[in-house]
């Protein structure tokens, strides 16, 4: 039997990598991988914590998780081209209509 | 029927009377508002019409009230009066004589306090009534020819309207706060129109001076009512049936009567004097400690005797004693008829109303009544002093106007309060005729005001002289006329009323008033001589003086003869109940201060001498008045011309220069009150206002603001990684509180 620390201290280098990628890559796509990779992080602990206390509320927490990380990715992919097509690029940096 | 019945039936009856008394401050009141709001479109002559019109319908409304003060008609006596009008202060039975008062209901209430919008004309207001809107109608007859030529006229007719509507406010009121609100009204109405020229500086301080000298009287004036109100609440609280009993009254009545009426009515206020006087066992008086509310511990008497004090610095503003009489003299800035107005027939009188008016209250006190008596005594001959050695024409009349009401004060400080409102209706009358009578000299004499340079008018203004002469023998104290019996009277009384405890006071207060009376008769007959007799003056500003228009010699005339008529009051033709003779006005006031006396037998807090001077008295006063005058006249009309030429030995000139400078007294104040307070508000200015209030607090807030602003914008780039950077940040402050949290 592995230790749950092991668990969450990988979930957590898991989480430190997709944050990491969210705060210095340019490319949106890129960002919202790293994005996916921190909900997978949070989704290890929670199975993590389930396992250990032997109930399914972290299961069921893990799959709103993933219910929601779908439909975020449905919507931004679909933001995300929409700015392409008007804009021609997809760097996070060129998207900052709110500064002017 | 004979002339007494015919003059016994009012021509209006009472009852119809008594719901129209509003109408008498109303029409003044609308005349202002015309005048003020309409005047320029309306031209001169409808304003003059409107104006004057406006004081004519309030004399005559004036003259009907005061007929129907003494209605008897139908056989049952004073009664009749009163069906509509029962007082509810005393007991069933008891009515208010010689009254006519009318009640239009709350004004304003708080809590249990309420203030009523009452009306009353009784003998004592009646008689100012008539002062008020007769003279003052004289005044404004006078000012149509006098302010002929002036751009303000309209503004200056609604400004004396307003005068007169405030000043008759002061006089109908039946409790302190409507007075107030008179009071009030005075004090701004003398302030616009002192100041009437504002373009010249000089002017518009003098009507700031007196507006500001005046608003720290009326600031007494307010402690000693609301401590008036205090004291009836304990009065009620504390006081037990037999209390009221002595008031003539029952606890319920009473008290029903303060719900119905507020507590500062005068009427209950007498009432309440009267229930404190009773000595008796078990009972409250004047020495009983208050038990209960914020006056806790003081005794009746010395809160009396407080409030009493405050009422007389409130006093002391307005009708200019010390140590607020400085105003007076430099209200000679605004045009001479409103010095007239002010001066002889309304506002400076309204301090001797007031003490007359709380006759009752006063007796209470007679540390209170020796402090009024003093300060009157001491006023009148400072001012006096000082006239002696003024140039200035009205400026000697101003003095003189402060040394009169210190006389009057003197009078009422001694109980003598008949005699104080009479010398106050005939001091109107020949003030007002002086001060007219100044008027039309400048007026013939290009404005000339320096009566070293006037002289020699007697035969060139005959009207104006003939009346000047009569007004000056009648302020002089000369045996037939009005100003000597007035004068006399007050001071036989104060030679003969005795304080308790304080016995000094009248034979000082006397020999003083002595001495007043030779200097006002010097004085006087200096401002005549050199103004009126003697060769003209080679400094004259005209070659040849003219006669002023009718319109400004008929009140003269008017104003002259009531001021020698005006004698009669004072004849000891009538009986007074026991049977000795009485003064015509001090019967005539009597049911007026009936409460005053009944209080002043109870509490034998003054000895009230009701005697008639005798003809050795006579004899004295008028040899008093006479040698005051022959001194002037020998020192004017011979000595001085022997001496032409000649300079006056040192002694003299430093003493006339101290007088001329008015004592240096504006400067003492100058010294020891604005100088600090000017310091203090400049002070307050610079480190409050300027650095903390501007500088710190509202421009301060608005640049933090600001700066803030400016620092947070950096924030707000629209870079989600920026953010995102942010949440980061935020989520690594959270573990590692988290993280300090489980280690410990």
């Amino acid at each position: 039997m592995v230790p749950i620390t092991y668990y969450l201290l990988l979930a957590a280098a898991l989480f430190c990598m997709g944050m990491f990628g969210v705060l210095v890559r340019r490319n949106a796509l890129v960002v919202f991988m790293c994005v996916e990779l921190m909900l997978n992080a949070a989704n290890l602990t929670f199975l993590s914590f389930a396992r250990m206390r032997g109930d399914s509320i972290g299961h069921v927490s893990a799959f709103f998780v993933i219910a929601v990380a779908a439909a975020e990715a449905a919507i931004g992919l679909a933001i995300v081209i929409a700015v392409f097509r008007s804009r021609g690029s997809v760097l996070v940096e060129d998207i900052r209509t709110m500064k002017h | 029927m004979n002339l007494a019945e015919f003059f016994q039936v009012a021509p209006v009856a009472p009852e119809l009377l008594a719901p129209s008394l509003w109408l008498i401050i109303a029409l003044p009141l609308l005349g202002a508002f015309i005048c003020g709001v309409f005047g320029r479109m309306l031209g001169r002559a409808n304003v003059h019409l409107i104006a004057c019109s406006a004081v004519a319908g309030a004399f005559v409304l004036s003259v009907l009230a005061f007929w129907a003060t003494s209605h008897t008609s139908s056989g049952e006596g004073a009664r009749r009066l009163l069906a509509f009008y029962r007082n509810p202060f005393g007991i069933e039975s008891d009515f208010v004589r010689y009254a006519l008062a009318y009640d239009y209901g709350t004004w304003f209430s708080a809590g249990d306090f309420r203030v009523n919008f009452g009306l009353a004309v009784d003998h004592l207001s009646g008689i100012l009534l008539l002062v008020i809107t007769g003279v003052g109608f004289l005044i404004h007859l006078y000012s149509t020819s006098y302010m002929e030529h002036d751009d303000g006229y309209w503004r200056y007719f609604a400004y004396l309207n307003l005068f007169v509507a405030a000043m008759l406010t002061l006089v109908l009121a039946d409790n302190l706060v409507l007075l107030f609100v008179g009071w009030e009204g005075v004090g701004m109405a003398s302030y616009l129109l002192i100041g009437f020229w504002y373009t010249d500086p000089a002017k518009a301080w003098a009507g700031r001076k007196a507006f500001v000298t005046n608003r720290i009287g009326d600031f007494a004036f307010l402690i000693a009512t609301f401590l008036l109100v205090l004291l009836v609440s304990a009065f009620t609280r504390q006081a037990n049936a037999a209390d009221y009993a002595t008031a003539g009254s029952s606890v319920e009545r009473y008290q029903s009567a303060l719900q119905d009426r507020g507590p500062l009515t005068f009427k209950g206020l007498e009432k309440m004097a009267e229930g404190l006087v009773d000595t008796g066992a078990d009972k409250v008086d004047l020495s009983t400690p208050i038990e209960a509310g914020p006056l806790a511990g003081y005794t009746f008497g010395g809160v009396m005797t407080v409030a009493l004090l405050l009422f007389l610095l409130g006093a002391a503003g307005k009708s200019a004693q010390l140590p607020l009489y400085v105003w007076l003299p430099d209200a000679m800035a605004g045009p001479t008829p409103v010095s007239a107005l002010i001066h002889a027939a309304t506002m400076v009188t309204a301090g001797v109303y007031l003490f007359s008016r709380m006759a009752a209250l006063l007796v209470l006190s007679p540390t209170a009544m020796a402090t009024v008596a003093i300060i009157g005594a001491l006023t009148s001959l400072l001012a006096a002093l000082i006239a002696f050695a003024q140039d200035d024409i009205k400026k000697v009349l101003a003095y003189s106007t402060v040394s009169q009401l210190g006389i009057m004060f003197m009078g009422v400080g001694a109980g003598i309060f008949w005699a104080a409102v009479l010398h106050l209706v005939t001091h109107a009358f020949f003030k007002a005729c002086l001060f007219l009578g100044a008027g039309s000299v400048m007026h013939g004499n290009g404005d000339e005001t320096d009566i070293k340079k006037l002289g020699g008018l007697r035969h060139e203004m005959k009207w104006t002289w003939g009346t000047f002469l009569v007004a000056t023998l009648a302020i002089t104290g000369i045996f037939p006329l009005s100003g000597f019996f007035s004068k006399d009277a007050i001071l036989h009384g104060v030679h003969h009323n005795h304080l308790e405890g304080l016995h000094w006071v009248s034979s000082a207060v006397y020999y003083l008033g002595l001495v007043i009376a030779a200097s006002t008769a010097f004085y006087m007959t200096r401002l005549y001589l050199l103004t009126f007799e003697g060769p003209r003056s080679k400094e004259a500003r005209v070659a040849h003086a003219h006669e002023s228009a009718w319109q400004m010699t008929l009140p003269l005339v008017v104003l002259a003869v009531l001021s020698v008529v005006a004698a009669v009051y004072a004849f000891p033709l009538m009986k007074s109940s026991s049977g000795q003779p009485q003064a015509v006005f001090e019967n005539f006031l009597s049911p007026v201060f009936g409460a005053m006396n009944r209080i002043t037998n109870a509490a034998k807090t003054v000895e009230l001498d009701t005697s008639v001077p005798h003809l050795g008295d006579y004899v004295f006063a008028w040899l008093v008045a006479l040698t005051g005058g022959a001194l002037a006249g020998f020192l004017y009309l011979k000595f001085f011309p022997a001496r032409a030429g000649q300079p006056a030995p040192a002694f003299a000139r430093a003493v006339r220069r101290a007088a001329q400078n008015k004592f240096y007294v504006d400067e003492l104040y100058e010294l020891i009150v604005i100088r600090p307070v000017k310091f203090l508000s400049f002070i307050l200015f610079r480190v409050v206002d300027a650095l903390l209030i501007d500088t710190v607090a509202v421009r301060g807030t608005a640049w933090v603001t600001a700066r803030v602003g400016s620092a947070l914008r950096y924030v707000q780039t629209g870079d989600a990684q920026a953010y995102a950077a942010v949440m980061a940040l935020a989520l690594l402050g959270g573990v590692a509180y988290a993280l300090i949290q489980v280690l410990q």
